[in-house]
This record gives C-alpha cells, sequence and structure tokens, in this order.
C-alpha cells in the first residue's frame, strides 16, 4: 500500500466555512485525518468579565454579541435571570413579545444556518433563498426594536417597545408565506441526490456519545433524545402552546438537518398561536424598581436557544453589578465532540461535520 | 435525478420572482421609524445631569458643563459633549434614560471615515446631524 507522510494542516482561523475565526489543526494522512484540534479564543471579548463592571441593564447589549444570530434568546436569558433573582413579575403582554421575537429568531438563525451550510457542501442558490426569507424576518424584528441583529430588546422585567402599528398582522401574514417557502426548501434541497450522499451516515454519533458531551439542541434531539427546555421546563409562557418536538435516530448531518428544518415549522405553529392570543391591552414592563438591585444569592435559568441550552449564572453580592455572571454557551459545549467526529474521516467531509453542529463563534468564544 | 430536477423546477419559478434587493446607495434603504442610528443632540434641552454618561455601557460619551451665562438661572448648561463612535455599539440607553430627550436617536447609519480620528464626534457635529430624526423616543 502507498503511504503518504502525515501532514499538519491549517484550517483557518480566516476560512469561509467556519462562519467566524476559528483555527482547526488537522494532521492529514493524504485525504484521511489522523487527529483534529480545534483552537479558539480568536473572538474572546471577556464578557463575562466585562459584565462585573456594568449594571444588570448595561449587560443586555453585551449579550446581543455572543450568539449574535439568535440575539432574542440572549437577552431573554439574561433578563429571566435577574427576574428569577428578584422575584419579579413580568406582564403577560411582554411574555408574548418576547417569545414571538425569539421564536422569529429561531426560524432566522436556522435560515443562515441552512443557507450557510449548503453554500458550504457546495449548493449556492439554497443560501441566497434562506437570506430572502431571513431578510423578512430581520425587517420584522427591526421594526420591534430598532435593530437588525444586535437587538437589546428586552430589559429586565419587560420589554423595551410595545408591539408597532400593524406589526402583529404583519407576522400573521409571514407564517403562511414561511409554510410556504419550507415547502420549497424541501423541494430544492431534501431530496437531492447529492446532498443527499454527503450527508448521509456523516458524522454519526449515538445517544451516548452525545448525552457525554452534554450536546443539547438539534446535536442532541438527532440521536433521539426528546429533549427540549420549552417542554422540560417551560419558562415564559411556554407551556401555553401545542408544539412538538422534533426528533431523529440517527444521529448523523442529516439527521440534523432534518430536526432543524421541522423546528422551523414548530416555531411557525408556536407563533402562530401566539398571535392569536397576543393581549391588545397591558403593560410591557413590570413593576421594576429604578435601580435593579438583585438580593445577595445565586440563580442559574437556562432556556432553549436555536443552538442548545443556553444557561445564565449570577452571583449577587446586593450590588447594582453582579458579584460573577457565567454563561452556559451550547456552541462552545456542542463544538467539543468535533475531534472524535473528524478522527478517520476524509478531508472533503470536514466542513459537512463542522458545519452540522451549527456553531456561532462569537458564543463559542464568549 | 427526480430530487434534481425538483429542485431545479423550484429554481425557475423563482426567477419571475419580485426582486428581493434595493438598489442601495442610488435609492436610499426604507428604515422603520424605531432604527437606531447616529444620535442627534439638542444642546438647549441638555440638564447635563450625567444620566447618559452613567448608563453608557462601553463609555463613549464625554461631556463638561458650565454654569448659566444668566446669573438669574439656576442649573448648568452644556459645554463639550462628544461621543466616539469607534466605540458605540449604538445601542439606545442614552436616549433611553435622558430625561429631557437632549439626546435622540435618527435614522443615519453611514458612519464610514477615513481616519480614526473622524469618529470622534463633538456638540456641533452631532446637532447637525438632525435628518430622520426618531419620532417615538
Ligand atoms: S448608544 Fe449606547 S454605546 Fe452609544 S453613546 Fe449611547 S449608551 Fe453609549
Ligand atoms: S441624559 Fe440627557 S440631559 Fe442628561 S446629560 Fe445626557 S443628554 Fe444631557
Amino acid at each position: 500500500m502507498v503511504r503518504t507522510e502525515e501532514m499538519l494542516l491549517n484550517v483557518g482561523p480566516q476560512h469561509p466555512s467556519t462562519h467566524g475565526v476559528f483555527r482547526l489543526v488537522v494532521k492529514i494522512d493524504g485525504e484521511i485525518i489522523q487527529e483534529a484540534t480545534p483552537v479558539i479564543g480568536y473572538l474572546h471579548r471577556g464578557t463575562e468579565k466585562l459584565a462585573e463592571d456594568l449594571q444588570y441593564t448595561q449587560i443586555i447589549p453585551y449579550t446581543d454579541r455572543m450568539d449574535y444570530l439568535s440575539a432574542m434568546t440572549n437577552n431573554y436569558v439574561i433578563c429571566h435571570a435577574v427576574e428569577t433573582l428578584m422575584g419579579l413579575e413580568v406582564p403577560e403582554k411582554a411574555e408574548y413579545l418576547r417569545v414571538m421575537a425569539m421564536e422569529l429568531g429561531r426560524i432566522a438563525s436556522h435560515l443562515v444556518w441552512f443557507g450557510t451550510y449548503l453554500l458550504d457542501i457546495g449548493a449556492t442558490s439554497p443560501f441566497l433563498f434562506a437570506f430572502r426569507e431571513r431578510e423578512a424576518i430581520i425587517n420584522l424584528l427591526n421594526e420591534l426594536s430598532g435593530a437588525r441583529l444586535t437587538f437589546n430588546y428586552m430589559r429586565v422585567g419587560g420589554v423595551k417597545w410595545d408591539a408597532p402599528e400593524g406589526w402583529i398582522d404583519k407576522v400573521r401574514e409571514f407564517i403562511p408565506y414561511m409554510r410556504k417557502e419550507l415547502e420549497g426548501y424541501h423541494d430544492l434541497v431534501t431530496g437531492n441526490e447529492i446532498f443527499l450522499n454527503r450527508v448521509k451516515g456523516v458524522g454519526t454519533y449515538t445517544k451516548e456519545d452525545a448525552l457525554q458531551y452534554s450536546l443539547s439542541g438539534a446535536n442532541l434531539r438527532c440521536t433521539g433524545v426528546n429533549y427540549d427546555l420549552r417542554k422540560e421546563e417551560p419558562y415564559s409562557i411556554y407551556d401555553r402552546f401545542d408544539f412538538d418536538v422534533p426528533t431523529e435516530e440517527t444521529g448523523d448531518a442529516f439527521a440534523r438537518y432534518q430536526v432543524r428544518m421541522a423546528e422551523m415549522e414548530e416555531s411557525l405553529k408556536i407563533l402562530e398561536q401566539a398571535v392569536e392570543q397576543f393581549p391588545e391591552e397591558g403593560n410591557i414592563l413590570g413593576k421594576v424598581p429604578r435601580v435593579i438591585r438583585p438580593p445577595e444569592g445565586e440563580v442559574y435559568v437556562r432556556i432553549e436557544s436555536p443552538r442548545g441550552e443556553i444557561g445564565c449564572y449570577i452571583a449577587s453580592d446586593g450590588q447594582k453589578e453582579p458579584y460573577r455572571l457565567k454563561f452556559r454557551r451550547p456552541s462552545f459545549y456542542n463544538l467539543q465532540i468535533l475531534p472524535k467526529l473528524l478522527k478517520g474521516e476524509n478531508m472533503a467531509n470536514l466542513v459537512v461535520i463542522l458545519g452540522g453542529i451549527d456553531i456561532v463563534l462569537g458564543e463559542v468564544d464568549g | 435525478m427526480k430530487g434534481l430536477a425538483k429542485g431545479l423546477t423550484y429554481t425557475l419559478k423563482n426567477m419571475t420572482r419580485e426582486k428581493a434587493t434595493y438598489h442601495y446607495p442610488e435609492e436610499p434603504l426604507p428604515l422603520p421609524d424605531r432604527f437606531r442610528g447616529i444620535q442627534k443632540f439638542y444642546p438647549e434641552k441638555c440638564i447635563v445631569c450625567n444620566q447618559c454618561v452613567n448608563i453608557c455601557p462601553t463609555d463613549c460619551i464625554t461631556l463638561t458643563g458650565k454654569k448659566h451665562p444668566d446669573p438669574e438661572r439656576k442649573g448648568r448648561i452644556i459645554e463639550t459633549y462628544n461621543i466616539n463612535f469607534e466605540i458605540c455599539i449604538l445601542c439606545d440607553l442614552c436616549t433611553e434614560v435622558c430625561p429631557t430627550e437632549a439626546i435622540v436617536m435618527t435614522n443615519n447609519f453611514e458612519l464610514a471615515e477615513y481616519s480614526r480620528d473622524e469618529f470622534f464626534k463633538d456638540l456641533q457635529w452631532l446637532d447637525e446631524n438632525d435628518t430622520n430624526i426618531r419620532k417615538e423616543n
């Protein structure tokens, strides 16, 4: 058998398939990956340390910049943590606005994943279609919050703005439109033979692996574990909606694709119900003291972001600023399984596997 | 092959659809009223209360005040007011806390400059930035 010499190859830090700055040092023997070592930290801004000098309201814009594809869930997790620590009531209307914003964000985030993932593995047009629909969502969120990505929309005890006039109707119109487009995506991609050949049976792991590596989100549900924090520990008003948690059994890249595609449909279901139940009257901000000063103590809350379980831990010593703040950032945890998955794989499968995990580097590095 | 053909049909159908792109910068980008762009500052409204400086998460506002020139009047008026747009993250918190709406957001977002020093905007520049001012603040 012909043997080639082993070679070290740097993938990244500037590589289109990493969607950020992420370096992967791979040791290859010919086309086969012997070993892969992720190198992270290029985007580290020290959010948690910075937060120790900031008041709670000032931390919210910083969370926008962690998982920048789904800033609404990040906004929510910090507000939810402070509210839990202080025992604050959030008005119903604010909760509905939050849920709608978060679910729209979830769809937008999955659309980015869908588009860029296919772009990575060689299909250009789905990217353009996905970004067209994402633009519709971004416009909706822009009208609501005044920004396209870094929303800074939620506040401790509620939200900053009420829905502008006609916004709810626009969301209502968006739902059937998005459903139709999703069908189109399935026509375009899901049945495509080339795509199926690239993703079926690639990057497979078992339920046990997933649990041992503490994976969450679609990366966990693709192995058949039915675990979604919106169902397990309903936060906000998620117990009022009827929706399913899509799971798949095979644990390969195609299963992850199917889970994410099905999740978009479930989010549309939640949106549909939220739009119907939306209370026209009511406050958008609860009774919040002017200076937010949570009592001494600790709190940990966790919610389901598009990428998995995002958690926020606050240790407060009764000051305006947290004594210590920690985010459980799902991308960081999900990334840990990558070296195991890449070992023994063909070089061409690297992007298929890396893309399938769906990481956001702002979140990995914190 | 069936899957490929189906996909091509979808692409062909999309060719006749309405365009999703804008002719930016020839045509201005339509933005909602709430959009957070570069701030407009009204020196005459400012009461030098320092709340905007205290809330700013990136510490990019610096201001100084002086005594009211009219000895009859109490209070202070603004002397200098600078925002460093190298680090301003347009988070909207300064406009949210300002009690007199002396600082408000506009829809202007074009902030490209040739040198870093030019991102340092002073009172006069912020006062003259008076187009597309946000209605709701
Ligand atoms: S928008 Fe935010 S970062 Fe910019 S000056 Fe105001 S408070 Fe500071
Ligand atoms: S908060 Fe408003 S009134 Fe107070 S110093 Fe700032 S701009 Fe002036």
